[in-house]
């Protein structure tokens, strides 16, 4: 009797001890990337639009250059892509892409594709387009001004264009 | 035996949250800097070390940064203003954080035990530009440069390097070709060497050494020969040098010319409160006018004097920035939660070196800075989406900042200060000059239209407007049909300058065939930079850029005023008010900045007009037709003219 007392006051200790520990543990965080805003102009041709995206979180043995790197790759990506096709958005021309994307310091680089030119716009849509872009990548972290280039080259405007480009853009251009 | 059994286990509960609230509450000594620092509110969780916001040792590592942490009860937020100025915010069951605009995600969300507020040790240190490392009960607070930047501003540049405390360097080298900057005490993960090429600066290389307790990091940068550098502002969170020029070249900042020496440099200069300026406010007629002044110094620019914070009865506080002389600003704001706000005053040097006050509630925090050799930057930390009111005022700037917060407050806008009018000249007559008496007499100097400068530029030639038919000859620009964007511009251009002439003005266009400027087949580049070297070799008064906008479908429509610098703004605003009364039967879409190279490069108020869209086929219609071109010719004439009538220059040039 008294090994079957002492067998159930372990039970007991043992249940207490589990609910204990399940109602006071730590809950750790839910693993959710870091958010980005990708911007956009409206088609007024001045104001900004915003939409959210997700970053995936930095993983294990991910430096914090590959992470940043990454990072700036996807949101020029966004960005250039636009918002959903409803939303009234001053929008790069047709066929436009990120080639590719770097960081320097606090300048990021992104390398668009030539159709970047065949826009055959005025200053309505060169301002439009690169405000979305730049306003997006300086709001990554460390990022304050961003370099375009187009198929490898920097450029001095686009052709026939009006915005400077041979130069890095900040917010503050705008 | 139940009841016993019931005794054991509820004593095991008490035992089990014992050890998990007070067991693992650790005092750690961390190394941070010098001195160390005992935390005693730390708490190890699953997620990982939580620190409670009331432990003496974080308040004692914040103020050493010179920041703030608050905690709001309502909203279950905790902000911590700090010097850069950012701020930094956790709130109590979120797991995500912002520093800034960034939002970042933390190892675990913010939580309240008892009367304490825990918050994630590591991601705050993070956030405050501090790497900590810790084996067992001691740890090392390495302060960082998280960031160093460098701006241009065409021939200038000025290096910002941004970090956790004081960041006041020793100049290890100081040559005409080299200068090498240590931080003791602070290290970097910056990448190592970047290519510059811009202020003189070719290359700049970045070196981390020591160890964690006691880390050193060297910036070295490359010049080009000659080039000079001066020491703006060394200080808590930034450190600050402009770079330019060559030897022969004056001080790229007159009242901060000298270049601070590491060991005296300070961030504390207090600006003394100013005298009132004798300015009045822009485009209140009823205001007293005065004269503007004649003195080429003052002309040539404006001075910060003091920037003060009153409270009021009220709860609203207000800035009040003293300035004078002739200003161009632009402020902006972010939304919340970065409560953050500043406001660009261009054409401005500020006196009294750097300021950082740290207030109260609505205004957390207030920084001045002179954040390049033109403008002077006043950023304030507020509290929330407070009600904000900018205005002019007769002393300079006067920010209101009020107790309520408002869903969806402007979040920029522009002014101008300075003197205006003069008392004795007429305020509305447009007198015509014969184009034959152009800089020939005194008579001129007195009159409204040819006076002397206005927001730090001198025309050379007061009379001359410039007028620039966009794209031309291999350039095309836009087109519909068979109408070329190039050819119209040279037809509005044209009939602009009939118009002007006839006022009294001189004009000069950038073309008046339908050729490229530069030369034929040339690059972007130089053909966009001779026709602003017309202008700024001219001397000229304003620059008018005239264009027609297009886009890849036909929704957009309307007349639009591009600008780009400050000193646009009031031309800006005046031509598009013109246009928009001047019956052109288009939408008015407003007033633009932009990064567009004619205006930027212009040395002169500039614009550019895109009139209408060739892309709209209502546009194009008007386009199409010579008596809409004519009501858009009058209507930019009436625009420099009216500009002219109300940013008189004093004196003349000439």
């Amino acid at each position: 009797v008294k090994a079957g007392r002492v067998f159930l006051l372990l039970v007991l200790l043992a249940v207490a001890g589990g609910g204990a520990w399940l109602l006071l543990r730590p809950h750790p965080a839910p693993v959710a990337g870091e958010h980005l805003t990708v911007y956009y102009t409206k088609i007024d041709g001045s104001e900004l639009g915003a939409w959210d995206v997700s970053l995936r979180p930095q993983q294990t043995g991910e430096s914090n250059a590959e992470h940043l790197h990454d990072a700036v790759v996807y949101a020029a990506v966004q960005s250039v892509a636009g918002p959903p096709g409803d939303v009234a958005a001053v929008r790069f021309p047709a066929g436009t892409h990120v080639r590719s994307a770097s960081v320097e310091g606090t300048t990021a680089t992104v390398d668009l594709s030539r159709e970047v030119g065949s826009g055959n716009g005025g200053s309505f849509q060169e301002t439009g387009e690169f405000k979305g872009l730049v306003y997006t990548l300086t709001g990554i972290a460390t990022i304050n001004a961003v370099q375009i280039t187009i198929e490898g080259r920097t450029v001095e405007t686009l052709p026939g264009g009006h915005l400077e480009l041979d130069a890095p853009l900040r917010r503050s251009d705008w | 035996m139940h009841r016993f059994a019931a005794r054991i286990g509820s004593a095991f509960a008490i035992l089990v949250l014992l050890a998990t609230t007070v067991v693992r509450a650790d005092t750690v000594s961390y190394a941070f800097g010098r001195s160390s620092l005992a935390f005693s509110h730390l708490v190890q969780t699953a997620g990982g070390t939580a620190v409670g916001i009331n432990d003496p040792a974080l308040r004692s590592l914040l103020k050493s940064l010179g920041a703030s942490l608050t905690w709001h009860a309502g909203d279950r937020d905790v902000l911590i203003a700090t010097s850069s100025p950012e701020v930094v915010s956790f709130a109590v069951g979120d797991p995500h954080y912002s520093v800034g605009a960034l939002t970042a995600q933390a190892a675990f969300a913010p939580y309240v035990s008892g009367t304490e507020v825990f918050v994630p040790f590591d991601d705050l240190m993070r956030a405050l530009g501090i790497a900590p490392q810790r084996d067992g009960k001691t740890g090392v607070l390495e302060r960082l440069i998280t960031a160093v930047d460098v701006q241009g501003f065409g021939l200038q540049a000025v290096l910002v390097a941004r970090g956790a405390g004081v960041l006041r360097p020793r100049i290890v080298s100081d040559t005409s070709e080299r200068v090498v900057y240590t931080f003791d005490g602070v290290g970097t993960t910056l990448a190592p060497t970047r290519t510059i090429n811009a202020g003189g600066i070719r290359t700049m290389e970045i070196t981390s050494s020591g160890t964690a307790r006691d880390p050193q990091t060297t910036i070295e940068l490359d010049l080009a020969p000659n080039t000079r550098h001066d020491a703006l502002q060394a200080g808590s969170g930034e450190f600050e040098v402009a770079f330019g020029g060559n030897g022969s070249a004056p001080p790229l900042v007159e009242p901060l010319a000298a270049a601070v020496p590491p060991e005296t440099a300070s961030a504390q200069v207090n600006a003394a409160p100013a005298p009132p300026a004798e300015i009045v406010a822009q485009g209140g007629s009823p205001s007293p006018a005065v004269e503007p002044s004649a003195s080429p110094s003052a002309a040539a620019g404006a001075s910060v004097t003091g920037v003060n914070v009153q409270a009021n009865a009220d709860g609203s506080q207000t800035v009040s920035i003293a300035v004078t002389g002739n200003a161009a600003y632009e402020w902006h704001r972010l939304r919340a939660p970065d409560n953050r706000f500043w406001i660009d005053i261009t054409g401005a040097q500020l006196l009294n070196g750097p300021q950082d006050q740290a207030q109260g509630n609505p205004l957390i925090s207030m920084r001045v800075r002179q954040t390049d050799a033109q403008t002077v930057r006043v950023a304030l930390s507020l509290v929330g989406d407070n009600e904000l009111a900018v205005s002019p005022s007769a002393t300079g700037i006067t920010i209101n900042v009020g107790t309520t917060t408002v869903a969806d407050a402007p979040r920029s806008g522009q002014g101008t200060i300075g003197a205006v009018l003069s008392t004795n000249e007429p305020q509305t007559l447009v007198t015509p000059v014969p184009p034959d008496e152009y800089g020939a007499g005194s008579e001129d100097e007195n009159n409204w239209k040819f006076g002397g400068a206005h927001n730090g530029y001198a025309p050379a030639n007061p009379k001359l407007i410039v007028l620039d038919p966009g794209h031309g000859g291999s350039d095309r620009g836009a087109s519909r049909a068979d109408l070329q964007e190039g050819v119209l511009n040279l037809d509005l251009a044209k009939r602009v300058r009939a118009l002007l002439i006839a006022r009294g003005w001189q004009v000069q266009l950038t073309r008046d065939t339908d050729v490229d400027v530069f030369a034929a087949n040339d690059s972007a580049h130089d053909e966009l930079q001779a026709r602003d070297n017309i202008a700024n070799q001219a001397g000229a008064r304003l620059f008018v850029s005239i264009h027609c906008n297009s886009y890849i479908n036909s929704g957009p429509s309307g007349t639009t005023v591009y600008y780009s610098k400050p000193s646009d703004v009031s031309l800006a605003q005046i031509m598009d008010h013109d246009l928009a009364m001047g019956g052109l039967d288009t939408k008015d879409d407003g007033i633009v900045k932009s990064h567009l190279y004619v205006t930027l490069h212009a040395n002169m108020p500039a614009v550019l007009i895109e009139t209408a869209f060739l892309s709209n086929p209502s546009d194009y219609a008007k386009l199409t037709s010579p008596d809409w071109r004519q009501k858009v010719a009058e209507a930019i004439a009436n625009g420099i003219d009216q500009y002219a009538q109300q940013n008189p220059v004093a004196g003349s040039a000439q």
